[in-house]
């Protein structure tokens, strides 16, 4: 997967920082320029947004860009464009960034970004940047990555969701899109770039509380729910059947893999830890032992009437082992937490639909 | 010229010793030459040559070379001498200053200053002269004209001595007409010899020596007298000899004016030294009598002029063709004068060790040519021991202890026929890797194996009789060594039971005698019992699987080999024995092929081939490889070790062997296993192979005898053993491989054979789990297996627990009892296995945290989930009714964090 279209992808060594800082300025005095328009952004600091309201527009847009360029676990991100209402997050347009090829390395995406949305701004359309969305295959989206571009996002604008679109399960017949925010306390230990056991132990963050999902309203025109009554009567049962589709092994077997895959993972992070903790008790060990001495020495010397052994710095002598950065186990455990429920989601709609045949059948 | 000068040759011991400095250097090249022949065996043992002989020496062979280049024109060669000469010249200054200028010096001197004015003045030759000549043509004139100041009195003697004598000045000819003096000088010399030998009455050798110097020092003095009374015959004789005689005599009064003492031996000593150089042109006259005229040639003679001869073996310098020819004229004086067997063997030993010597390094191998002469005296000197069986030879006889003359004892003459033979085998194959094995050469040279083969049976039989185990022993492994690898087809027809087509050609199959696998059979049994070397046993053993496996013989061959032990400790013997065990096993491997040993082949071939370095392995070619890992030195050994290109294995033929086998293990493997998470490999290789064929963009046909392979894998993945057939065996591959068998046709039933079996196993694990039942009938006419070979092949899957099923015998079905999970299952296995390896991590964190004992899990806490783990495995294999015991604890688990 690649993420190459974010300038704020905190894998900074990609970016030169004065770009970052010249988007985000770009992006300010758009906001500023726009602000005009829009509803103060003061809002509560626990979530500046309660509720995303998405365009249909928005919707088939993200999907065509899907059928047209991704394959397979290809991924495609593209920015969303709209504005915010009180707590509601209106999204009401989106453009989608060219695939990546080997050939344009010179791209400049931030340039690209910006001709987009002042072409977009000439045709009247909002222009505010609000977020981003991104493909995903099976659900497989809570990675380093995608929490970087998020956190710069939310950092640079506070009310920016991430848009996760699974077209996978769109196709099985019910659409997939979920929007996410970092949870502000995610925010801070991101903003300290403190990912050490202590640092996220003293947030009390855990895999649940990494994102917040916020809920979807998929707001159309009258005119175009008008017509989506007049289509829903006209189409035949047939067109539907998706919904039914009883085999259910394939996708199960896939998300198995991935679930896998990611336990893999999170054993190694595991054994990581195991071998950090288990060097720091180590030292400490020896820490204990060498200041026991110290003090028997010290003790020694007194009675004989000897000046003190001068202090030295333990910490030099010791130095702490190096703690695992504590996030990617946490991105795993969200992972494999988001796997989980999606097949559990999963079975629970088979399982439904089986005895749903099974019944059928017997009236058969 | 060279004859007069050849004077000193006498005196110049005296010389030596009275010089101050007495280097008791090896004798040199031209020392040698001129002793070799001089009958006087004190002079040869120790020359001593003082410092003097030494410098002048030195500065002959640089004038040599001058005036070579002066006569090809090469300037800067030329140039280049000089520069050395006067180096050399100055380092000998305190030799010069108490000598004087030598008067070779001086001449070459004022040759090369004429030289030198006659090229400058010839424009056009200078217009033509590449830059580089000229450049050096105008330095070295500047350069002489310097320098000769310093020599002016000298030259001036010079030149008036060769305008009196009025010959043209010396030019680039000079050194021709140098030779032409010497020839003229010679023959002046030798119109004088016989005078003075008729003079002296005695004969003998020492006689003839002390005849030989009178000769010389006459010689000598009559040029003096020759030059005092001048004119008169100087026209009559040959006109260069006479100038450089003037010249010398001249050279000789200015010295005497220089200095008063010592006259006499300085005159012997210079020209001496002088001398020693130019005799080597008087050799090759010299050459053709070997003794002097009328010596009686008897044993002892003959025995003192090979040791003289052989005093120069090995020396430097010594011109080793000459002396083979030497050799080869000694032994035929010895026969002719009918000194007996003994003398004639042992100037047989000599030429054929001086044949072996004239390569001077080992690593170079022999010319043909060469090494045929060698086989004819082997072959001569074998006819010589057949005849006469009065000779005992060995290594280990004195020198002094020899009896080379006829008498009533036998004769005993040291030397090693053995050894001569083996090193004879060695240069045989040393030609054989040296040859391009597609010439037409190598064919040519692969003929004369039959000779070396009958020279070795020849051997065996002499030694048979007269030698010792241990030579027996090493003469019989250089027979099986000729054996092991040739197949035997007469044998192999015979044991067919076909005869012979025409009578002609049975009478040659009765003529030919035994068979090969009896001869290596009861050669190697004898070196079995009598070896003591562990090397040639484990080589004899070796020799005999390779031939066993050669011949399908594998029951043999296989027992052989486990019962040698050598897998276990082959790792310490030499690289060409291990070489040996590499062929030997590849051998074994193929035979196990041709007899259906699916499995064994594999196993044996797997190590060679998984290298990846095979041909590196059966010594068959060396590898690239990059300069860091050897060095050229290493790569020379390495490349003397090949095994020459006539005993090469197939490396094509071993590759698809293992594939086939490969394929025939792997894919009922891999079907078999398809769910399996920790499935292994049977053959990287053939794994490889196939990842290979999947990265194809596009699958053409196949070509390679790899792409059909992978093809026919692919084929038989699917069951279709029609298809894979076709792939393995066809037009194509029957060229490249199949027909390389010698029992083509019974391999390729075998191998059909084997693809419908292993095509119908694969099938039933694949497919087995969308058959309720399926009827045998069918399947045997599916895979075109008779019913028994069906109802066997399942039935030992069955039995194996490969297939879920029953047979059930009235309809002749196989009733599928579907226990086997299917995919989505196993993979929820997996997951349930890495989860608990997840959780078991995750609780040594937590230990870790907690100390071992303490915290919220108590030991019994601990006990009980091993136990629930336990429980939990056993309830998947009863039907993985007990998994969900463990989410429970789960809970549990979580909620202490």
């Amino acid at each position: 997967m690649c993420y190459r279209f974010l300038p704020e992808r905190s894998v900074s060594a990609c970016f030169p920082p004065f770009r970052r800082e010249r988007l985000m300025a770009s992006r300010k005095e758009l906001s500023s320029v726009s602000s005009s328009g829009m509803a103060s952004t003061g809002g509560t600091l626990d979530s500046p947004v309660k509720q995303v309201q998405i365009e249909g527009l928005v919707v088939m847009k993200i999907i065509k860009h899907y059928q047209e360029e991704g394959q397979g676990s290809e991924v495609v991100q593209g920015v969303l464009l709209g504005l915010v209402v009180d707590d509601r997050l209106e999204i009401t347009n989106c453009f989608p960034f060219p695939q990546h090829t080997e050939d344009d390395a010179d791209f400049d995406e931030v340039q690209y970004q910006m001709e987009m949305m002042r072409s977009l701004r000439h045709v009247n359309i909002d222009h505010l940047h609000v977020g981003w969305y991104q493909s995903t295959f099976y659900g497989s989206f809570v990675s380093r990555a995608l929490l970087d571009s998020q956190f710069s996002y939310q950092h640079a604008i506070e009310e920016s969701v991430v848009l996760i679109y699974d077209p996978i399960k769109t196709a099985q017949g019910s659409l997939s899109l979920k929007a996410y925010r970092l949870t502000p306390k995610l925010m801070e230990i991101c903003k300290e770039k403190d990912f050490t056991p202590e640092g996220l132990k003293k947030a009390s963050i855990g895999f649940e509380n990494m994102f917040e999902e916020v809920p979807i309203v998929i707001k159309n025109s009258h005119l175009i729910n008008v017509l989506m009554w007049e289509l829903e009567d006209k189409s035949t049962v047939a067109d539907k059947h998706e919904l039914l589709n009883l085999s259910s092994s394939n996708h199960l077997e896939k998300s198995l893999q991935l679930l896998m895959d990611r336990v893999d993972d999170m054993s190694q992070e595991i054994v990581k830890y195991n071998t950090y903790s288990r060097n720091l008790s180590k030292q400490q060990q020896q820490k204990h032992q060498y200041l026991q001495r110290r003090q028997q020495e010290n003790a020694q010397r007194q009675s004989r009437g000897e000046a003190p052994l001068p202090e030295e710095d333990i910490s030099k002598l010791f130095k702490p082992p190096q703690p695992p950065p504590r996030m990617d186990s946490l991105l795993i455990a969200g992972q494999i937490n988001n796997y989980c429920q999606n097949v559990k989601e999963f079975t629970s709609q088979n399982l439904g639909k089986l005895f749903m045949a099974e019944a059928l059948q017997g009236q058969n | 010229m060279s004859r007069f000068f050849a004077t000193g040759s006498d005196s110049e011991s005296e010389e030596s010793s009275s010089a101050d400095e007495i280097t008791p250097k090896a004798p040199g090249t031209t020392l040698k030459q001129s002793l070799l022949l001089s009958d006087d065996e004190e002079d040869t043992k120790r020359v001593v040559r003082s410092a003097k002989d030494k410098r002048f020496e030195e500065l002959t062979n640089l004038i040599k070379t001058i005036r070579n280049a002066m006569k090809i024109r090469d300037m800067a060669k030329c140039l280049e001498e000089f520069e050395q000469l006067c180096r050399a010249f100055l380092k000998s200054k305190n030799i010069v200053d108490k000598e004087g200028v030598p008067s070779f010096y001086i001449r070459l001197l004022a040759d090369l200053e004429d030289y030198l004015n006659q090229l400058w003045e010839d424009k056009d030759g200078k217009k033509k002269m590449n830059k580089n000549n000229a450049k050096a043509l105008s330095t070295l004139r500047q350069k002489i004209r310097k320098y000769n100041r310093d020599f002016e009195t000298e030259i001036a003697a010079y030149k008036e001595v060769s305008r009196k004598s009025f010959l043209p000045p010396l030019t680039c000819s000079s050194s021709e007409s140098e030779g032409e003096a010497g020839g003229v000088s010679a023959k002046s010399f030798l119109k004088k010899k016989p005078d003075e030998a008729s003079k002296s009455s005695s004969s003998g050798e020492d006689d003839d020596d002390d005849d030989d110097d009178e000769g010389w020092s006459g010689e000598s003095k009559e040029s003096d007298s020759e030059s005092s009374d001048g004119e008169a015959k100087r026209q009559s004789m040959a006109e260069s000899f006479l100038k450089y005689v003037l010249f010398l005599i001249l050279t000789f009064k200015t010295w005497e004016s220089r200095k008063h003492i010592e006259e006499e031996e300085e005159d012997g000593g210079e020209e001496g030294g002088e001398g020693w150089e130019k005799v080597k042109y008087g050799v090759p006259l010299e050459k053709p009598k070997m003794f002097a005229k009328g010596t009686e040639i008897n044993t002892t003679v003959v025995v003192k002029k090979l040791n003289e001869i052989l005093q120069a073996r090995g020396k430097k310098g010594t011109d080793r063709a000459a002396q083979i020819e030497l050799l080869h004229a000694l032994a035929a004086i010895a026969a002719e004068h009918n000194l007996g067997q003994g003398i004639l063997v042992k100037i047989k030993f000599n030429i054929i060790a001086s044949l072996y010597d004239y390569n001077p390094n080992l690593a170079a191998f022999m010319k043909a040519d060469m090494w045929k002469k060698c086989l004819e005296c082997i072959d001569e000197l074998l006819d010589i021991l057949f005849e006469n069986n009065n000779i005992f030879i060995g290594e280990n006889i004195a020198e002094d202890s020899e009896n080379l003359a006829v008498s009533d004892q036998p004769f005993r003459v040291r030397g090693c026929v053995l050894t001569l033979v083996e090193r004879m085998d060695e240069e045989f194959t040393k030609i054989m890797q040296n040859t391009d094995p597609h010439s037409q050469e190598y064919v040519d040279n692969l003929k004369d194996e039959g000779r070396v083969c009958g020279i070795v049976d020849r051997l065996l039989t002499y030694l048979e009789n007269k030698g010792s185990t241990e030579e027996i022993c090493r003469v019989y492994l250089r027979r099986i060594m000729h054996t092991y690898y040739k197949f035997d087809y007469k044998a192999h027809r015979r044991s067919l039971g076909l005869q012979g087509e025409t009578k002609s050609e049975q009478d040659q199959e009765e003529s030919e005698g035994e068979d090969s696998a009896l001869i290596m059979d009861r050669l190697c049994k004898f070196i079995y019992a009598k070896d003591r070397t562990d090397r040639i046993r484990t080589c004899a053993i070796l020799c005999h699987i390779y031939h066993h496996a050669l011949h399908s013989r594998w029951y043999q061959a296989r027992d052989l080999m486990l019962m040698s032990h050598l897998q276990d400790n082959i790792h310490h013997s030499d690289p060409p024995v291990q070489i040996l065990y590499n062929r030997t096993m590849v051998q074994l491997g193929i035979c196990a092929f041709r007899q259906g040993m699916i499995k064994d082949a594999h196993n044996a071939l797997l190590d060679i081939q998984s290298s990846g370095r095979a041909k590196e392995l059966l010594g068959q070619g060396l590898l690239m490889r990059n300069m860091q890992e050897r060095n050229a030195e290493q790569e020379k050994i390495e490349k003397r070790r090949q095994v020459p290109f006539h005993m090469h294995i197939n490396l094509e033929l071993l590759e698809c062997v293992y594939l086939v086998s490969a394929m025939l293990l792997e894919i009922p493997y891999m079907a078999a296993h398809e769910f399996d998470a920790r499935r292994r490999m049977i053959s990287k290789q053939f794994h490889h192979q196939l990842r290979v064929g999947e990265r194809q963009p596009l699958l053409g046909p196949p070509e390679s005898m790899r792409e059909h392979v992978v093809a026919a894998s692919k084929a038989m993945k699917m069951g279709d053993w029609r298809t894979c057939h076709s792939f393995i065996i066809n037009e194509k591959m029957n060229s490249k491989v199949w027909d390389l068998f010698p029992e083509t046709q019974r391999v390729r039933e075998m191998l059909v054979r084997k693809i419908q079996e292993e095509s119908l196993r694969t099938y039933l694990f694949t497919y087995s789990s969308v058959y309720d039942s399926i009827s045998m009938e069918i399947l045997s006419e599916m895979f075109q297996l008779e019913m028994p070979t069906v109802h066997s092949i399942i039935s030992k899957m069955i039995i194996n627990e490969e297939l879920m099923a029953s047979l059930d015998q009235p309809t002749q079905t196989v009733v599928m009892h579907r226990t086997e999970p299917t995919s989505l299952q196993n993979m929820a296995l997996q997951l349930a296995e890495k989860l608990g390896s997840l959780v078991e991590n995750n609780e040594r964190v937590f230990d870790l945290k907690q100390g071992v004992y303490g915290g919220y899990f108590n030991r019994d806490q601990k006990g009980g989930y091993q136990q629930k783990q336990g429980g939990y495995q056993g309830g998947y294999q009863g039907g993985y009714q007990g998994g969900y015991q463990r989410g429970g604890y789960r809970n549990q688990n979580q909620s202490n964090y």
